[in-house]
């Protein structure tokens, strides 16, 4: 069976999208739209890797990184958004990797790829 | 100094000081009679101009908390000064800190806000006197990821810390935490050279060495993980300091600490006008002595009516009546010592009255049964106890 996949993504065509293209590299994904269903499936059902949206309603992804890291300090994370201005930021560098979005998601399969070799 | 915030860690629970941290953290332990332990790491951050500070605190914090906001409340905000107390703040979870690196990295977001180029982490529990100015220049001038502060001590006594091995450059090559077979300094085979636990960060790396360090099961410390980790595969430097310093550990070091200020001429100086020492007076009256005292140091407040004190040191308020007899004894504000009582060797808390008449510090078996006795036969009579 394929590695485990959780992607947090509050815009619903765009986790749908993340989806099928990751299923289709052989992972098996689950998406879910904001950051509290992310830590409580985090805690129940730890995945292989989380790809985190930043900018979500609510609580966002460098306050879930935070928690996710504080409840699973070894699952890796890595941060997906149209932002790079974030990466500037010290809270987002606990992720392991940070990849600016678009609509090539080729960099986000690769980052995949490598951290999930381990 | 502008470009560099300070990081206190003042979170300790300082098991082997016990029972001097029964009702308060480490750094709030009173020392020298009128200071608490954290007034001199304090003192040297405003003595040498940084005034951005963040003292971390943890366990048994309100009287920390409480001598902080009375004594160093003198910080103009408005001119980018500052000195916060941060408790934890449990924003990476529910855990307090785990280790002295993981202080540190849940406080991160105090450094995202700050953005300051260099991190100066030091401990809320030594005694001494730097500059850290110099050390920062070192840091700068050599384009160091991390300096540490380094010290000489007596081979034998260097197990206790962490021992550096430094190259010609002055590059630190090796670090090992309290290693069973420590490293002799280069052509002085019986001396090291030991980290006082003061570190110059250059805060990017710092932040990136603690984000890899959290994603392990690592102990997040920066003597057993931190420092090693950056020795291997950054540029450490090691800064030399040869001045006084006391890491106080434990009752013993800390009693003798305090005898090291009532020595004829005391190897650290209290009186040192470009260096004064700040803290926290109460409004008392000025000592009063009717007896004999020698070689001690007496603070505001306190009575000897009659009888000895001899190489001792009074905090405010001690009350040493007729006839009595203290000898190299640390007594705490308000101790009361009766008619009579004779109190040898002996560190007593706040809060106690020596009964007339009543004898400690001379007969080790008797005291054992009634008091903790140290290896170096120190008497330690905890805050408020009774005695009859």
């Amino acid at each position: 069976m394929g590695k485990r996949l959780l992607v947090v993504e509050d815009d619903e065509s765009e986790g749908l999208y993340y989806k099928l293209a990751l299923e289709r590299e052989g992972y098996t994904v689950d998406v879910v739209d904001n950051a509290d269903d992310a830590l409580a499936y985090v805690k129940e059902n730890p995945p292989d890797a989380v790809v985190l949206d930043i900018n979500m309603p609510g609580k966002d992804g460098i306050e879930a990184l935070g928690e996710i890291m504080a409840v699973n300090p070894e699952l890796p994370v890595v941060i997906n958004t149209a932002y790079s201005a974030y990466k500037d930021n010290f809270m987002t560098w606990s992720a392991v990797a940070y990849v600016v979005k678009s609509s090539d998601i080729s960099e986000l399969k690769e980052v995949l790829a490598k951290v999930l070799r381990g | 100094m502008d470009r560099a915030v300070a990081m206190v860690l003042a979170g300790g629970q300082g098991e082997r000081l016990y029972p001097l941290t029964k009702d308060r953290a480490k750094p709030a332990v009173p020392f020298g009679g009128v200071y608490r332990i954290i007034d001199f790491t304090l003192s040297n951050c405003l003595n040498s101009g940084l005034r951005r500070i963040y003292v971390l605190t943890q366990y048994r914090s309100v009287s920390l908390h409480r001598h902080v906001l009375l004594a160093w409340n003198m910080f103009n905000y408005e001119l980018g000064e500052y000195i916060n107390l941060v408790p934890p703040q449990r924003r990476l979870g529910e855990l307090w800190y785990r280790g002295t690196a993981d202080a540190i990295y849940q406080n991160v977001y105090l450094l995202q806000q700050e953005r300051p180029e260099y991190v100066v982490v030091l401990s809320g529990d030594h005694v001494y006197k730097m500059d850290y100015g110099p050390m920062l220049k070192f840091h700068m001038e050599r384009e160091a990821d991390l300096t540490i502060s380094c010290v000489e001590v007596p081979r034998k006594e260097s197990k206790r810390f962490g021992v550096v091995e430094v190259g010609a450059d002055g590059r630190v090559v090796g670090f090992r935490e309290k290693p069973s077979d420590p490293k002799p300094l280069f052509g002085c085979p019986d001396r090291s050279l030991v980290s006082m636990g003061i570190y110059i960060f250059t805060t990017s790396k710092l932040v990136e060495v603690l984000a890899e360090d959290v994603r392990t099961g690592s102990e997040h410390d920066f003597g057993r993980n931190i420092v090693p980790l950056m020795v291997a595969q950054d540029r450490a430097y090691a800064y030399m300091f040869s001045g006084y310093w006391r890491d106080i550990g434990t009752v013993d070091s800390y009693h003798e600490a305090n005898m090291e200020l009532v020595e004829p001429e005391p190897t650290f100086g209290l009186w040192d006008e470009e260096w004064p020492v700040r803290t926290y007076r109460p409004q008392l009256p000025p000592a009063r002595v009717a007896g004999t005292v020698v070689d001690s140091l007496l603070s505001e407040g306190c009575v000897v009516e009659g009888g000895r004190v001899v190489r001792s040191v009074l905090s405010p308020g001690v009350h040493v009546h007729r006839g009595a007899e203290v000898v190299e004894s640390v007594l705490f504000e308000g101790v009361e010592v009766g008619p009579e009582a004779h109190v040898h060797r002996a560190v007593v808390d706040k809060e106690v009255n020596v009964p007339p008449g009543d004898v400690m510090g001379v007969d080790p078996e008797r005291d054992r049964r009634r008091f903790k006795v140290t290896e170096d036969g120190v008497v330690v009579v905890p805050r408020g106890m009774v005695l009859r």
